[in-house]
């Protein structure tokens, strides 16, 4: 097993390594001049050649790549050309919001994926099912930004139960904290819940049909037993794989929907970077998320084997 | 006594015979699929009984309706598309197909039990070998788990598996198809059921394996003296271990009788083209007789005499109206116009 985790590792490297160089290239693909936004208004060409000579953006772009990739091992992402924060300090500052938004959004997803994905296999054919199939599929069409406007117009605005946007750090108000994440954990959970269930009922159906599932009815199991022991714990081992990735992408921020309850994520700050030309926070958050993903990848396998004797015991 | 005095209803002769102590009596077991035509039966008012401690063949070829059969006995159809349509199981006295879901759950696994044809998928593949006996095992008797666990091990020793402690934390996927029929007749016979119904239990393995698995079988049968349905399509396994045999054709029992009876004189056609089929070394006349075609399907399932499209001796009123299962010795019956064959050697010759 351990030598399976670190063969995996080693195969994370090289991935983890291209993307750096996507993410550096990409930046340099991008129109606009850093130099000229920094400089503002004014276009004095000794001040933009100090910009440039200061942030080393004459050199050759190898170079570049160099320069930025040993310091960003070192822990140092740079510096943000817009506040003279360090990217680092950004990042950790932000990643706690996320953190907690992903999380939540998972468990929402979760408890009603699973459950609605186990039922309707079960109950397949029947009303319960068409409807839990009707209302996942609307969750996976309505976007999130409408749902999350909807939202705050009913729960907000008219009936005033929850505030409409904002963030409180747990630390300072855990109840208010929990109120401000719950509208926008319940957006991100609903789409991915539809997904779970969708991927949970088929699952769930395919197992159900297997012999060995015949061979606990003929041990005179009871149905719960049968469900909810026998066939789930095989349904998940696709399921425990699938949540992994969509918990990854989670971390990477959800844009849109920080963006309409101005919650202060990892989503929110990319999105102000590159309208800013921030290249280092760009470069920063971008490679976190994608390092972040890659390693969430890696406990998917991790996991899917964990949970999966027969792949436990062929390595 | 000839053969046509003895001609009399089979149903007739079974409903006389309720005094019996039989263990398990089938009567009019008829099974329909959704979406079959609506006079199909997949199973066909099949009727038979098991006595205590005997075994029972029922033999035909795929499609014939053997395992449906038995996976309606033990309440496991998959409903839908299977639906019993008319019938009673009377098992010690109680009609299992009358019972409440959870009181056939309650039988299943401890009076009756079933192993199947695939060892290989048979076993849920998450969970020890060791747990999936001891649940069955907790599931009917008001044990500790120590005491389930150290019953388990017991049945892993009966049906002689190498090593059976280390057995007990093996997964499924480390045992060998004959190991893990094994494991599934010691998850079987662990709460001593009265009858086991063994759907071709040899089918997927080794012909060495068959042999070993078909002898342990026996072998529990005897220490334990529980009745068995066994499904196969194997005449010598038949010749071998039947007490009765029921041939089965396209849903319908076309031959039933005493497994010396059937092997010296078979009546019907389909029962005659199956031994034909069967090698032998006392004789070696050519090839093997086959049986020319297949079962039909639901849809094309003829009028009369569900075999008559193969049928070498068939007639019209084979095509047109089918036969009654009749008497046509004592305790052996037949489904055939023909029958007695010796009343028809003009037609047969």
């Amino acid at each position: 097993m351990l030598r399976f985790i670190a063969r995996r590792i080693l195969i994370a490297i090289p991935t983890i390594i291209i993307v750096s160089v996507l993410v550096f290239t990409l930046q340099q693909l991008l129109p606009g001049d850093p130099v000229l936004t920094m400089a503002g208004e004014e276009r004095d060409p000794q001040v933009l050649a100090f910009l440039r000579e200061k942030y080393r953006l004459d050199d050759p772009i190898p170079l570049q790549y160099f320069a930025w990739i040993g310091q960003v091992l070192q822990g140092n992402l740079g510096i943000s050309l817009r506040t003279d924060i360090p990217v680092l300090t950004l990042i950790l500052g932000k990643l706690p919001v996320t953190l907690e938004l992903a999380i939540f959004a998972m468990i929402i997803a979760l408890a009603i994926g699973i459950p609605a994905g186990v039922i309707s296999a079960v109950r397949k054919g029947t009303a319960v099912d068409y409807a839990a199939n009707v209302v996942a599929l609307s969750g996976l069409s309505i976007p999130n930004f409408w749902l999350g406007i909807l939202l705050i117009m009913l729960v907000s605005v008219r009936w005033q139960l929850l505030p409409a946007s904002g963030f409180v750090p747990p630390s300072e108000d855990l109840w208010l904290n929990i109120k401000t994440m719950i509208m926008p954990a319940f957006v991100l959970g609903t789409g991915l819940a539809a997904s779970l269930m969708r991927h949970t009922r088929s699952a769930m159906l395919g197992v159900l049909r297997s012999d060995y599932i015949r061979t606990a009815r003929a041990k005179g199991l009871l149905s719960r037993v049968i469900i909810l022991k026998h066939a789930l714990r095989n349904a998940l081992i696709p399921i425990i794989t699938l949540s992994t990735l969509l918990f990854g992408e989670l971390l990477a921020g959800a844009v849109l929907t920080e963006q309409i309850f101005t919650i202060p994520g990892f989503g929110k700050l990319v999105v102000d970077a590159v309208f800013n030309r921030d290249y280092a926070v760009v470069q920063g958050v971008v490679l976190c998320t994608a390092v972040g993903f890659i390693v969430m990848n890696l406990l998917a396998d991790v996991l899917y084997v964990l949970v999966n004797p027969r792949l436990r015991h062929a390595q | 006594m000839t053969r046509t005095q003895a001609l009399r209803s089979s149903e007739d002769r079974l409903h006389q015979a309720q005094g019996a102590p039989s263990l398990l009596r089938v009567e009019n077991l008829s099974v329909r699929f959704d979406g079959s035509p609506d006079d199909v039966n997949v199973v066909d008012h099949v009727s038979f009984s098991v006595e205590k401690g005997k075994t029972l063949c029922i033999v035909g070829e795929s499609g014939c309706g053997k395992s449906v059969t038995a996976l309606a006995l033990m309440g496991l159809l998959p409903t839908p598309p299977a639906r019993i349509v008319a019938g009673r199981a009377l098992f010690a006295g109680q009609d299992l197909l009358a019972l409440p879901e959870r009181q056939r759950a309650d039988m299943r696994g401890n009076q009756t039990a079933m192993i199947f044809q695939e060892p290989m998928t048979s076993l849920n593949p998450v969970f020890t070998v060791g747990d999936q006996i001891t649940e069955g095992i907790l599931r009917h008797r008001a044990i500790s788990k120590a005491a389930a666990t150290e019953r388990a091990l017991e049945m892993l020793r009966r049906v002689r598996i190498p090593a059976p402690e280390k057995r007990m934390r093996a997964y499924p996927h480390e045992l060998s198809g004959g190991m893990r029929q094994r494991v599934m007749i010691a998850m079987a016979l662990a709460n001593e059921p009265q009858l086991l119904i063994a759907d071709e239990p040899t089918t997927a393995l080794d012909v060495t394996i068959q042999a070993q698995i078909i002898a342990l079988i026996r072998q529990l049968q005897a220490e334990s003296g529980m009745a068995m349905i066994l499904i196969t399509h194997d005449l010598g396994v038949v010749a071998e271990v039947a007490d009765e045999v029921v041939v089965m054709y396209a849903g319908r029992v076309v031959e039933r009788g005493a497994v010396d009876d059937i092997f010296a004189d078979p009546q019907h056609p389909y029962t005659i083209g199956l031994m034909g089929s069967v090698p032998s070394l006392g004789r070696r006349q050519g090839a093997l007789t086959t049986i020319p075609g297949t079962v039909p399907p639901a849809e094309l399932m003829p009028r009369g005499c569900r075999f008559s499209p193969r049928c070498p001796f068939a007639d019209q009123r084979c095509v047109s109206d089918p036969p009654p299962l009749v008497e046509i010795a004592p305790a052996h019956d037949a489904r055939c116009w023909y029958a007695p064959l010796e009343l028809h050697r003009e037609v047969l010759r």
